[in-house]
């Protein structure tokens, strides 16, 4: 049993070794720093399943939640840096650097910080650190997304992003501070006790709460704050695009998970914010899916798609309601759908980023014939595109039914009916690829080679959407033992208020 | 859970594992993948013994698998006397075909393929076996339609091979989509697919008896396909396209037994349905006439065996609607084995006579191939049902049952056996007997031992296996009982004394008819031509198929295509077109219409 708080701590430790063998090491090949970072963050997945339960805190829980996510978020740097891997050669073009590896070992560094922040994230049940934690991973990825400095979209896309996200950041903070005004708490737990207990005015909280979902929305890129996401997808280098992809959306929707809950129970305020999500549940699914149909780039596509996802994943989240049981299978759908997602979605862009370094491109068309070149990638591949399309047996499938039965039993037969019409849209557009890989002929002939590691994650990830589509019971039963809710009995001690002792003096 | 439970599993996961390793891994390793596809079935096979051995697990062996509210699908097995005798019945005969498919597909540039393909039809067959709910059974049910597919047209470069395969296919999905209506049927009045749950609110469906008729006819029409019954059947004849192992294997011993098998698993739910049981015995029978009059007239020597099975299971469907479970399963059981025999003494003789399947261009076998002889006789005479040996017992209990329910039917039934004496003295006749009539004949000989010995052992046990001390054990007390009870009802002595007049008959006919013929004697068109019900079935696809596909055609064209898929995808191609104009990728309008939004959703969270 060791403490949760070490394992974030230990990929902090190696993030800032990482920093430290670059600016010191002489040697140009940085490749080994982000092999060592693979194999220390996959010994930290193992290592996560022997945490102490009674380890949280008032700031900090430790639960089947924050355990679920944090797996998520190691997996998904673990990808993100074979991905990085992969594209390196690409990324060394556009640096400026004397050396041909200069620049690249913090390239391979600050993935490993974004895991960091959202690991606490993951744990985080008092506003103070999930701002903190939130800002850690964006800072991060403000860098990242403008990592090509000699490439005029990857600075467009980070000066779209640092401005955007500073926007919503203002608004994150903003609604957070109307809330602690109301209730004098930033504590999740405390504030839930404050609501209860005390009369708070419900329209200035409905204000604060809409400032909150703004900040919100925007780091899971729902409609109206999803402008910035087909830009920036496209000009971020394409572990980043998936790094964004997956991790900012993860983290945003498991802290929406935790702050609505508090709110659930507040009579004219639960209702209405539901209603406001189911609202942008709609939008987001309509617009992600019907504006992908005339996209001829696969980056941009996939942006398209992730807003897409996003609105499926809000469904989910307005079908909460505040007692347990509905709450869990709702919370049950998210986590599942997130898991899915992550998979079917990084295995689409490991495709992506090996295709494009030896099609030197990444529309569509590139694709063609893929299926002659290498019938391994094509399959990977077809396997994402029938997953995100959502074809039963696989993960996209399973994740959708949950969604959509959460809904059901909400009584939200308008946002199913939404739903499937925008699915049928996105099985158009993602068999698009499909189409081009299988019956275009190759304008390129030659075979396609690929590195072990990139090989094994790409066999491993399109087993892995198999097994969660053919048999998600084991899966689905530790989260709902684990009990997906927002504040856990065992989050630690007692609510406390805002003055009350602070754990390492905050 | 207690060591015994794991059993079923090792049964259904040891072909699973092979046919992946194989079809991923080992496409060009002919040899590692023959190798581990007998390995994998020699598991099954001791698997399935030790379960034999072992208690019954009927209650809770399962996983859940699909959890939806109203709707749960446990992948779960079900160890019941049934399953028993299927499980050895498959994976005996399968191992016998395993080893026996080392010798005759050795050469072929597809070995891999072939057996892991072999693999994948166990995997599907001991699924649906093994299956203790509709959802289950359906979906293993549908995996053997694909492996039978994949296997009938193993040799795919031959034009008839894929056709066949395609006739299969599609034929068996007519069947099929009947048997998912039945399925839903039964789970939207009992709300459960598991076997046991529908047997226990039996009286949730029994209510209706209009309702239960129509689901067990939908459900009976999965039989129909699977089972090759008229009007269904003519996908099986063609199905002999495929390499004789399969032809053994498959289309004579396990696959198409699988209806029958079904049927008997639902038996609970039949029995209270009259009308239903009246339908499937009367298909029963006609398939068991039909298909034993064509058989009389063919030339191909897999032909003939698989117009014969057809006529078979035509018994065991029609026992089945005379409520008598037991003997369908008897003569399923002996079946098997016999039926096996003959089609991999059919293979032997095909092998040895470089791929030569007409048997006018036979003769004289017996001496040449001596091996073959003796076991292939023990087969010809199980089947024919000569006294004495296991074929005789089996089909006899189905006639005793006819013979206690309807006369008219019994009498249709001895006259199936009559012609079954007669079609299969015939084929004896001019293939062992005589003389050489081509040169491959001249030079026929037995295979290596791995293709004679699982004759032999087939031979064995076609002889022995319709003894009540075999069968008892192997049917088990319940199923057993209904054979026993029949047996000791009324007119039984009767019935046996008409039978082997049967069999005397036949015989004698078909020897004095065909001893020394060299061409066939007799020319009955309407029989050779199958009763042209394959030439009506293409002029009725020509004449209604064309006529709707016309009509679908415009409806396609103008309807659907038109104003649903062009209005539709236009509609939303169009929107998806608009929506883009948003993405202008100027960051102040994005900061813009970013604040606009925030103040759009506080109006309609706050104020609205």
């Amino acid at each position: 049993m060791i403490p949760s708080l070490s394992l974030e701590i230990t990929v902090l430790l190696l993030g800032i070794l990482m920093l430290l063998v670059e600016s010191f090491s002489r040697s140009d090949d940085k490749r080994g720093l982000a092999k060592m970072a693979i194999g220390i963050l996959s010994a930290l997945v193992g290592f996560s399943f022997f945490v102490d339960p009674a380890s949280g805190n008032a700031f900090y829980a430790v639960d089947a939640t924050a355990h679920f996510f944090k797996v998520l978020a190691l997996l998904t740097t673990i990808v993100v840096l074979i991905m990085s891997l992969e594209y390196s050669s690409v990324l060394a073009k556009y640096l400026p650097g004397v050396t041909p590896g200069a620049g690249l070992g913090e390239f391979y560094s600050l993935p490993v910080f974004t895991c960091a922040g959202l690991m606490f994230m993951a744990s985080a049940v008092d506003f103070l650190l999930i701002f903190v934690s939130l800002e850690l991973v964006t800072i991060s990825f403000y860098i990242l997304v403008a990592y090509m400095r000699r490439h005029t979209a990857s600075l467009e896309a980070g000066v779209k992003y640092l401005i955007l996200g500073a926007l919503s950041t203002g608004f994150l903070v903003y609604g957070i501070t109307w809330i602690f005004g109301l209730t004098g708490e930033t504590n999740l737990a405390a504030i839930q006790h404050a609501l209860a207990t005390k009369a708070v005015a419900t329209t200035p909280l409905l204000f604060g709460l809409m400032l909150l979902l703004t900040g919100l929305g925007f780091k899971v890129a729902a409609v109206p704050f999803q402008l910035w996401v087909p830009d920036v997808y496209q000009g971020a280098p394409t572990p980043i695009t998936a790094f964004l992809s997956v991790g900012s959306k993860a983290a945003g929707f498991v802290v929406l998970l935790r702050v609505l809950q508090p709110f659930l129970g507040v009579p004219g305020v639960g209702v209405k914010v539901l209603a406001v999500l189911a609202l942008m549940a709609a939008l987001t699914m309509l617009y992600g899916n019907l504006a992908a149909l005339p996209q001829d780039n696969f980056k941009r596509l996939l942006a398209y798609s992730s807003i897409g996802h996003a609105g499926y994943l809000l469904v989910a989240v307005a079908s909460v309601s505040d007692t347990k049981a509905t709450f869990g299978s709702a919370g049950v759908a998210v986590a599942f759908y997130l898991a899915g997602y992550l998979l079917m979605t990084l295995l689409s862009f490991l495709v992506l980023i090996v295709v494009a370094r030896h099609s030197r491109g990444d529309d569509i068309l590139h694709f063609n014939g893929l299926a002659k070149r290498s019938p391994f990638l094509a399959f990977a591949m077809l396997t994402a595109m029938l997953s995100l399309a959502g074809v039963p047996f696989t993960a996209g499938f399973y994740g959708k039914l949950l969604v959509f039965a959460a809904a059901v039993q909400a009584g939200k037969f308008w946002l199913v009916g939404i739903g499937i019409l925008t699915v049928a849209a996105g099985f158009y557009y993602y068999l698009r690829i499909v189409a081009a890989m299988y019956w275009q002929e190759p304008g390129d002939t030659t075979p396609i080679t690929i590195a072990p590691l990139t090989r094994t994650a790409i066999g491993a990830l399109t087993l892995a959407v198999f097994v969660f589509g053919i048999c998600p019971q084991p899966i689905l039963r530790q989260l709902k033992d684990g009990g997906v809710s927002a504040v856990q009995e065992n989050a630690g001690k007692p609510p406390q208020s805002a003055d009350g002792l602070r754990p390492w003096g905050v | 859970m207690e060591s015994h439970a794991y059993f079923p599993w090792f049964i259904l996961l040891a072909p699973l594992v092979s046919a992946v390793l194989i079809q991923l891994f080992l496409r060009r390793s002919r040899e590692l993948s023959a190798t581990i596809s007998v390995g994998a079935v020699c598991v099954s096979l001791l698997a399935s013994v030790f379960v034999f051995f072992g208690p019954d697990t009927v209650k809770a062996n399962e996983i859940p698998w699909i959890e939806l509210p109203d709707f749960h699908v446990p992948i779960g097995v079900t160890v019941d006397a049934l399953s028993k005798i299927m499980l050895l019945v498959v994976t005996g005969v399968g191992a016998l075909v395993h080893i026996y498919s080392l010798v005759y597909m050795k050469g072929d540039e597809s070995e891999a393929r072939f057996f892991g393909n072999l693999s994948l039809f166990m995997f599907s067959m001991l699924g649906i076996v093994l299956a203790n709910n509709f959802a289950m059974m359906f979906i293993f049910w549908e995996l053997v339609g694909v492996s039978s597919y994949l296997l009938i047209g193993h040799w795919h470069t031959r034009d008839t091979a894929a056709a066949a395969a395609n006739k299969a296919f599609l034929t068996n999905r007519i069947g099929d989509f009947g048997f998912m209506l039945g399925i839903l049927m039964v789970w939207s009045s009992v709300g459960s697919v598991v076997f046991r749950d529908i047997e226990h609110n039996l009286r949730l469906i029994t209510a209706d008896p209009t309702y239960l008729t129509i689901a067990v006819l939908l459900i009976f029409c999965g039989a129909i396909g699977k089972s090759a019954q008229v009007p269904l059947h003519v996908w099986l004849p063609d199905a002999m396209e495929g390499p004789t192992p399969v032809s053994a294997l498959i289309h004579a011993a396990t696959m198409v037994a699988a209806g029958v098998f079904m049927l008997a698993r639902i038996s609970f739910l039949i029995a209270p349905s009259p009308n239903a049981q009246a339908v499937i015995m009367w298909v029963g029978i006609g398939t068991a006439v039909l298909a034993a009059l064509m058989a009389t007239q063919q030339d191909d020597i897999k032909r003939i065996l698989a117009y014969s099975t057809l006529s078979q299971l035509g018994y065991m469907v029609m026992a089945i609607g005379l409520a008598a479970p037991g003997p369908a399963m008897f003569h399923l059981f002996t079946h098997a084995f016999f039926k096996a025999l003959l089609f991999l003494g059919a293979g032997a003789i095909i092998h040895a006579l470089h791929h030569e399947q007409d048997i006018w261009k036979m003769g004289g076998l017996s001496a040449k191939m001596k091996w073959t002889f003796r076991s292939f006789t023990a087969g010809y005479l199980a089947l024919i049902g000569a006294p004495l040996l296991s074929g005789f017992f089996s089909k006899d209990a189905i006639l005793a049952a006819a013979w206690q329910t309807n006369k008219l039917v019994f009498l249709l039934a001895l006259l199936t056996a009559f012609l079954t004496a007669f079609y299969m003295t015939r084929l004896f006749v001019v293939v062992f007997l005589g003389q050489p009539r081509s040169d491959a004949a001249k030079h026929g000989h037995d295979g290596p031992a791995a293709m004679t010995l699982p004759l032999i052992i087939l031979a064995v046990l076609s002889v022995v296996a319709g003894y009540s001390v075999i069968g008892e054990r192997a049917l088990g007390e319940h199923l057993w009982e209904n054979v026993h009870k029949i047996h000791h009802g009324e007119g039984v002595g009767a019935v046996m004394a008409l039978a082997i007049g049967a069999f005397v008959i036949g015989t004698a006919g078909g020897w004095v008819l065909y001893k020394g013929q060299a061409k066939d004697p007799i020319l009955i068109p309407l029989f050779k031509n199958k009763f042209y019900i394959d030439e009506l079935y293409a002029a009725l696809i020509a004449g209604t198929q064309d006529l709707l596909a016309t009509m679908s055609g415009w409806f396609d064209k103008w309807i659907l295509d038109g104003l649903f898929v062009r209005g539709l995808s236009g509609a939303a191609w169009g929107t998806g077109f608009v929506l883009r104009f948003l993405q202008i990728g100027n960051l102040q309008a994005y900061a813009f219409l970013f604040g606009l939004g925030v103040v759009g959703l506080i109006y309609f969270l706050v104020f609205a």
